[in-house]
């Protein structure tokens, strides 16, 4: 606190600090008193310093603020106009042009040694033959980018197909089972009527794998009849309560059928 | 070797952002170890008489060099791009300031006198964008200032001081030259500063 105020060279308060906590001192009897009076002394020390810094700069007065408003004129700032903006509020009337630091900048380079930096030229300084050979390697660096790159995007065309197969197989299957349903709402369909295919096993077993997605997402489910034989039903948003999803999850069923039995 | 090295130095100095010695083992010179300072030193002699630039270590414990023109700027040469010079201009502002003010400034100090000039740490500027950003990171980076905190300050405070590359680049003897031009005085007019800008090489 006060740091400014006594920062400031023509007062004496950082003196009389000292000679206060010199006072003070002779009253202290207890360790934690001391450290803080040694704190104290390290803060004023510090101040200390800063003051005589200051001091020193002031032998050869540096106006920062005439400094300011010459740089200002220099870049070429407008006074007689006065901005009416809300942000001007501290800022003395007058503005600067758009260019007024590129204006800065080019005074400032005549002091710089700073070494331009470097870029590459589009064009060569030799002859004609250097140039076309910089184009063909270009041109060969280029296309075995695109070949590359090429060959993994095949690659993962490929892949994606083995998984959006089964995707669309599944979203296949939800569409037939909904539309069926649609035709005939109270009749679930009998689950065997649905996945044996007559003409392959192979398929059948397809069928069933992809109507196990349908269930394990809560998209079909399937019950036993009277006859304790499964039916499948697609499941329709609005009635799936909670009861409902938890049911579902809950129940495996493995059902093994081979070339005899489809048969 | 020597050739790949030179377009090495010359395409990383465009940012200005000083090189490390590391970075040309690892990119250019490799296998070839054991004749670094060789090719160092071959290379520093090529841009030096073919591109009339100097290589200069600003760090010998951690072996980082910068490049600096050996020639003075023509008057009339204007190859920078307009935002460079824009930048070059406000370091050259704060460069002035930090000098003029005893060669170490409080950043408080330093904000202050940058409100003149309608320069905000807080604002985006039509220039310079993030002004805080540049200064406090891009300047500090490419070595042209150096901030360092006060020791038991709370807040926290910095104080900016010039860095390596400004020593390098530029003189206070320059900088002076320039706060002269600006003022229209001469610059004996500032003793102490004078002194000090005659004194350093």
């Amino acid at each position: 606190e006060n740091r400014e105020d006594m920062l400031n060279s023509k007062s004496n308060r950082l003196t009389e600090a000292l000679e206060e906590a010199n006072r003070l001192f002779d009253g202290v009897c207890r360790a934690r008193e001391a450290a803080l009076d040694a704190q104290f002394l390290v803060l004023a020390s510090n101040i200390g310093k800063e003051k005589a810094n200051e001091l020193h700069s002031e032998m050869s007065a540096f106006d920062s603020a005439a400094f300011a408003e010459d740089l200002l004129t220099f870049m070429g700032i407008n006074r007689t106009e006065i901005e009416d903006s809300d942000d001007s509020e501290d800022v003395p009337g007058g503005f600067l042009p758009s260019n007024a630091w590129q204006k800065m900048g080019e005074e400032a380079l005549k002091y710089f040694r700073r070494a331009p930096t470097f870029h590459y030229m589009m064009g060569s300084f030799k002859s004609d033959p250097p140039v076309p050979k910089q184009r063909i390697e270009r041109q060969k660096r280029a296309n075995r980018g695109k070949a590359e790159r090429a060959m993994p995007a095949q690659l993962k065309k490929m892949e994606e197909s083995h998984q959006e197969t089964t995707e669309k197989e599944v979203e296949r299957i939800l569409g037939i089972l909904q539309t069926h349903f649609e035709n005939d709402p109270d009749t679930p369909i009998s689950f065997f009527d649905f996945v044996i295919d007559p003409n392959s096993f192979a398929r059948t077993v397809e069928n069933m794998f992809h109507v196990s997605f349908l269930i394990r997402d809560g998209l079909a489910k399937i019950k036993l009849d009277e006859d304790e034989l499964p039916v499948i039903e697609p499941m329709r948003p609005s009635t799936r309560g909670e009861d409902d999803v938890r049911a579902a999850t809950r129940n495996q069923v493995v059902l093994s059928l081979d070339q005899k039995e489809w048969k | 070797q020597v050739s790949e090295l030179v377009q090495f130095l010359l395409v990383k100095d465009q940012k200005k952002i000083p090189i490390k010695r590391a970075d040309m083992l690892k990119s250019v010179i490799r296998e070839y170890r054991d004749t670094y300072s060789e090719i160092v030193n071959k290379a520093a002699k090529t841009l030096q008489e073919v591109f009339g630039l100097q290589m200069v270590e600003i760090d010998t414990k951690r072996h980082i060099y910068i490049l600096i023109n050996n020639l003075r700027r023509a008057e009339s040469e204007h190859l920078c791009k307009d935002k460079e010079k824009a930048k070059m201009g406000l370091l050259m502002v704060i460069l002035s300031f930090i000098f003029m003010k005893g060669n170490s400034v409080k950043d408080s100090a330093v904000w202050e006198f940058l409100h003149r000039l309608r320069v905000y740490p807080g604002k985006h500027h039509k220039v310079f964008g993030d002004v805080r950003k540049l200064v406090t990171e891009e300047f500090v980076r490419q070595k042209y200032l150096e901030i360092t905190p006060i020791p038991l300050t709370d807040p926290p405070e910095f104080k900016y001081q010039w860095g390596p590359r400004a020593a390098k680049e530029t003189s206070k003897k320059d900088v002076l030259n320039f706060v002269a031009k600006i003022q229209g005085k001469n610059p004996t007019f500032w003793t102490s500063q004078y002194s000090q800008a005659e004194a350093t090489p």
